[in-house]
């Protein structure tokens, strides 16, 4: 059953923070770089206008097309993707706007390069900063979000899933192979939307037919209009207790 | 067979092969050889860097269960707890680093490499709660091979759960410290190891987020003998510094001094 859902949020087909983006805000402007290291593709980040409301965009690209693909690393975001959005969501509260993040990602990105500049210290501070954030802030998974990058990128006070999108601390080969297991993994470990949404991970789930996006901007728009009248102290203790009450589940 | 050496006396260096006789080992378990230091247990790294009968350990009052049923799960418990004699992977407390009073956090990968599930995640928590109540500073020794798969959603979500620990604590203006030590990996890493006002590592100590056999095959190439090191991430800019192991308790006493006055 895990396999069937892994060939749909990988296959090339699949619905991309990039064609979602287009509809769902409009005056999107992309900020570039991290003023340190360089621009990460695999990160877009910018600022639009979702019903009118100026919000910050962090998405997470995989791309569709093999070159595609390369170019974005396959959604593995690099340090200074990770380095750009912390920029970006700095400046969302100097001027008071949301964050919504779209996230695509397999995983950590396994190279030199990002373990010689500090992955761990870029997402451990991302992670920090989104946790301590003073404005409202909501992720949509889109496919797959595993491992601590997806969460840096999901520390929010909702998380929204599409039906087919998973949430895991790794991804279900790399969790079967590190417990040494055959069995489909999330017959144990909640991951699967549905699964996330019993123990209160997930906050909705985002039906995909036909009147996808429609579904997903309706959900935004209801979610952000309960968390824009929260003050800066309620809108961090809102996300804590989030993830408090999930841990309260572990019973 | 009375002229054989008794069972323990020598034992192989797991990084030279050389054979070391038990005595060469020393108090900090190093290799006479390649000077390289064994893996300690929390117990073992609590005598080194404490001061004499100083540590009080705070109780936890945790056990580790296997709620989702995971194969295998609950024997790897059993026999972790059973080997290490720990109830988790963490040890904490209150204790004297050179005549600093202090709180101390120990990792152990004796009990399941050291891994980040709910317990630990709790214990963490605990050692942040504790030091924010007591008005002390924390000094955590990390030893970790990242998030506990078994635990899933649960063992990821201590990361941020964990930060916010941090937070509350950092909010009254409290110094704390990381000792990154071998192996600090994965979800430990990326969350809490380097988030101290001080970070650093024991020499020889691997640290990085993706491990290095993970990233020698996607990258597919030949990875330089230092990557992950401790002194390499000190050359690139990552760490305040490496520290042998000997040196240690008078480095953290220093920055404890330097952080409260005399």
């Amino acid at each position: 059953m895990l396999d069937k859902q892994l060939q749909i949020i990988r296959s090339s087909h699949r619905i991309s923070s990039a064609d979602l983006l287009g509809q769902i805000v409009t005056d999107f402007t992309e900020i570039h770089g991290d003023r340190v290291l360089g621009d990460d593709p695999a990160l877009t980040a910018g600022i639009a206008l979702f019903e009118g409301m100026p919000v910050t965009v962090l998405a997470v690209n995989r791309g569709h097309s093999m070159q595609e693909r390369q170019r974005f690393n396959g959604g593995q975001v690099r340090v200074s993707g990770y380095r750009k959005a912390l920029r970006m969501i700095v400046a969302a509260e100097k001027f008071h706007r949301p964050v919504i993040s779209l996230i695509d990602m397999p995983g950590a990105d396994a190279s030199v390069d990002s373990e010689d500049h500090g992955q761990s210290q870029a997402i451990a501070d991302l992670m920090s900063k989104m946790g301590a954030l003073t404005v409202p802030n909501i992720a949509v998974f889109l496919g797959e979000g595993h491992s601590g990058g997806a969460l840096a990128l999901s520390n929010a006070n909702r998380i929204l899933m599409l039906e087919s999108a998973l949430f895991s601390v790794a991804s279900p080969e790399a969790v079967a192979a590190i417990i040494t297991t055959d069995d489909d993994v999330s017959e144990y470990l909640p991951m699967t939307a549905s699964q996330l949404l019993k123990i209160g991970v997930n906050d909705e789930t985002i039906l995909e037919n036909q009147n996808l996006v429609i579904n997903l901007k309706t959900a935004l728009k209801k979610h952000v209009s309960s968390l824009t009248p929260l003050s800066a102290e309620e809108l961090i203790t809102d996300r804590s207790n989030k993830f408090n009450q999930v841990l309260n589940t572990w019973k | 067979m009375s002229h054989l050496p008794a069972n323990g006396t020598w034992s192989k260096c797991p990084f030279c092969n050389a054979h070391v006789n038990q005595l060469e080992w020393g108090f900090y378990k190093q290799c006479p050889h390649c000077h390289r230091y064994l893996r300690l247990t929390a117990q073992q790294r609590i005598n080194q860097v404490v001061d004499a009968n100083s540590f009080s350990q705070i109780d936890t009052n945790v056990e580790s269960t296997n709620h989702l049923n995971v194969p295998e799960y609950t024997q790897k418990l059993a026999k972790a707890h059973q080997q290490s004699g720990l109830d988790e992977a963490m040890v904490i407390g209150q204790a004297k680093i050179k005549a600093q009073p202090t709180l101390i956090g120990v990792m152990d990968t004796h009990f399941m490499m050291g891994t980040l599930n709910t317990a630990v995640g709790m214990i963490i928590k605990q050692l942040y709660l504790e030091g924010a109540q007591r008005r002390l500073p924390i000094v955590i020794f990390i030893a970790s091979g990242g998030a506990r798969m078994q635990e899933g959603i649960y063992s990821l979500l201590q990361m941020n759960t964990i930060l916010n620990a941090k937070r509350a604590f950092d909010q009254q203006d409290l110094f704390s410290m990381n000792v990154l030590t071998d192996p600090t990996m994965g979800g430990v890493s990326a969350s809490f190891a380097f988030e101290g006002d001080i970070v650093i590592a024991e020499k020889y100590t691997q640290i990085g987020f993706a491990g290095r056999r993970v990233i020698e095959t996607i990258s597919n190439e030949q990875l330089p003998v230092d990557f992950q090191d401790a002194d390499h991430l000190k050359q690139h800019g990552l760490l305040d510094d490496v520290i042998e192991r000997a040196a240690i308790a008078d480095y953290v006493g220093k920055m404890l001094k330097l952080h409260q006055g005399e």
